[in-house]
């Protein structure tokens, strides 16, 4: 009758080892709150950066903005174009 | 003695089932409740408010954004002293000091003073350090380029519940896909009030909005802005309007109509300003009516471009009324080139009676006149076209050269697609493409609504604008070199039954280059004051805008001066 002693040991030794390692691992993640809570500050903090950054750039770049210190720069629409027709002397390859 | 082990045994058993009992109680049948209340106790529902999507143009810029702004609240309760505080508070608010006071003394914890103040105005009010001063973070649309495109966009305000909304233009007929879809996250706190990881779950993902890619070219749109605007204050007019359209595609490459608003303060300023005149606003085309009229004579091989006209030798009587030329000048056998090119109101009539009311209403329809054409803004109308047995003979006559017959701007500007893009009539389209938030490009695809002429006819009818152009009354503006089909208009406005002569709805529709057309565009301006012909208005600002899309697309004249 040692087969069934066995057995149970067997079983009784990955109880306590599994027991053993989610303890461990629970002990582990429940701390992990703090990391967690600083990268999702850390997160919303970028996300508000691209915000404004990204409203700083928009100002920047607009047509409004940039005519009006393009007016303050001395500026001036170009009355006329000249358009170059003449064909070059050039062989082109087809 | 039996019976003592027997009491004993049972009374054990009741013990255990009342046990059980009251378990099955709390475990089962106020499961829900206890978890609840648990819940409340240590978790904590977040809402995850969707980022609303942007409105980008045909560059990648974006003329409608989100940017940070904060609502500035005070607790009544902590402020010292509420007259010193308001006064320091009231130029960084610009707000009178005596409002804020007011709010300051409330018996209240809680006083919202001004919603919408920028991140500049925070931090200045931040850095004073005043007691019981504090910031909500809010979410305002932004709007970098001003009232530019303000018909086109629409603006942001809020619902019934105190949520964002979008009204008018894109704003609003694409509220749904741009607002996104708030979600709730709720986090299990340990006892110092930080989330536990292992416990984190009951979790509804917020979708961000999707952003709408425009045709609309931000140079063009900002180009026309600026020519309507000095254009209406040039020639005293009340109003004015202009679009430009690719008209083989229907894409909108920019939409522009003065008075406008300024949609990040859209609350300042009439409500009467929010809609879009080129969507809502009906008129009498007048005289760019006729190409449609010409077009569809032409296609139904009742005239040629130099069929003469055998009743233009003067002024035409119908049904009681007389129908005279604009300069009230007249040629016999005028050809219908030189009708379209002297815009004669009599060479318009004799179309109009070769046509009949059946065809002439059969082709009308095809252009698409008293339908919607399905542009994807919000507001738009079609006034419906009276039915055949209304018509008498001087309607019919009338309606040949734009008047008594009312359209939409875009509902001209549709049809004259047809003309440009070989008969073929195309639906006016804003949107290029949707995109989601994982960068997923949805394209829309041109939608051909109709073809109510050949394609030979289109090239016909635009060599006759051409000609117009060319010889016409507004030649003296237009640029030289280029081949530009256009047709000026000069719409008398009914005023209580009758035509006031003075008044009148100036424009100018046309397309260029002529032979592979990159752009189609009207121009309208209202009551100018300067001039009442659109040859001496609507024309040269429409050469003007057409020129300065010539240099922008790199167009060179093909034509020797």
């Amino acid at each position: 009758m040692k087969k069934p002693v066995y057995l149970i040991l067997f079983l009784f030794t990955i109880i306590i080892v599994l027991s053993l390692v989610q303890v461990g691992l629970s002990n582990k993640i429940s701390t992990a709150g703090a990391q967690l809570t600083q990268l999702e500050k850390s997160l919303i903090s970028y996300q508000k950066e691209n915000i404004v950054l990204q409203e700083q750039f928009l100002e920047a770049s607009s047509f409004t903005n940039l005519s009006k210190k393009a007016k303050k720069l001395g500026f001036v629409e170009a009355k006329s174009q000249v358009y170059l027709n003449t064909p070059l002397p050039l062989a082109l390859k087809q | 003695m039996t019976w003592r082990y027997r009491f004993v045994l049972f009374f054990f058993v009741f013990l255990f089932l009342a046990v059980i009992g009251r378990l099955f109680y709390w475990q089962v049948v106020r499961a829900q409740e206890l978890a609840a209340l648990g819940q409340a106790q240590y978790g904590k529902q977040i809402k995850l408010t969707p980022q609303r999507g942007e409105i980008l143009t045909s560059d990648g810029f974006a003329i409608g954004a989100n940017k940070l702004s904060y609502l500035v609240f005070a607790n009544p309760k902590e402020v010292k002293d509420a007259k010193k505080q308001s006064e320091i508070l009231s130029p960084f608010l610009t707000i009178e000091s005596s409002t804020i006071s007011a709010l300051l003394e409330r018996d209240k914890f809680w006083v919202p003073l001004k919603s919408r103040v920028d991140r500049k105005a925070k931090e200045k009010i931040e850095s004073l350090h005043l007691p019981g001063i504090g910031f909500e973070e809010q979410a305002v649309r932004f709007y970098p380029e001003a009232s530019t495109g303000a018909k086109i966009l629409g603006f942001v305000g809020k619902d019934d519940v105190g949520e964002d909304k979008g009204y008018f233009g894109l704003e609003g007929y694409y509220d749904r896909q741009l607002r996104g879809k708030s979600g709730v996250a709720v986090q299990i706190h340990d006892a110092l009030g930080q989330p536990i990881l292992a416990k984190m779950n009951d979790r509804v993902n917020k979708v961000d909005g999707r952003d709408l890619i425009l045709h609309v070219d931000r140079t063009i749109q900002f180009m026309l802005d600026a020519e309507l605007k000095k254009g209406i204050e040039e020639y005293g007019a009340v109003s004015g309007m202009a679009a430009v359209m690719d008209p083989k595609t229907g894409g909108i490459l920019a939409l522009s109509s003065f008075p406008t608003y300024d949609p990040r303060s859209y609350q300042d300023f009439s409500d009467k300003l929010y809609k879009n005149p080129f969507i809502s606003d009906a008129y009498e085309p007048g005289s760019t009516f006729k190409p449609l009229v010409m077009a569809a004579a032409l296609d139904a091989n009742l005239v040629r471009p130099d069929t003469p006209c055998s009743i233009c030798a003067g002024p035409v009587a119908i049904g009681g009324y007389t129908i005279k030329t604009w300069n009230d000048e007249y040629q016999a056998n005028l050809t219908m080139t030189d009708v379209i090119q002297h815009s004669d109101n009599t060479g318009m009539v004799f179309i109009s009676q070769r046509l009949g009311l059946n065809r002439m209403m059969s082709y009308i329809k095809d252009f698409g006149i008293g339908e919607m054409t399905g542009i994807d803004l919000q507001g738009e109308v079609a006034p419906a076209i009276r039915p055949k047995e209304d018509w008498y003979p001087i309607d019919l006559a009338t309606a040949s050269f734009g008047q008594g017959i009312t359209v939409t701007p875009i509902e001209l500007l549709t049809a004259f697609s047809a003309i440009a893009n070989g008969g073929k009539r195309m639906e006016p389209h804003v949107v290029a493409a949707i995109q989601t938030p994982e960068g997923d490009k949805i394209p829309i695809q041109p939608v051909q609504l109709g073809q109510p002429i050949s394609s030979k006819t289109a090239r016909i009818m635009t060599e006759m604008m051409v000609n117009a152009v060319d010889k016409g009354e507004a030649k003296w503006a237009k640029p030289k070199g280029y081949r530009i089909a256009g047709k000026t208009g000069t719409a008398q406005i009914p005023v209580e039954g009758h035509y006031d002569a003075t008044k009148t709805i100036a424009s100018f529709i046309g397309f260029a280059p002529a032979d592979d057309p990159k752009f189609l565009m009207v121009v309208i301006i209202d009551r100018p004051s300067s001039s009442i012909y659109g040859a001496e208005t609507a024309a040269p600002l429409f050469f003007r805008a057409a020129k300065n899309i010539f240099t922008y697309y790199g167009i060179a004249p093909t034509e020797s001066n």
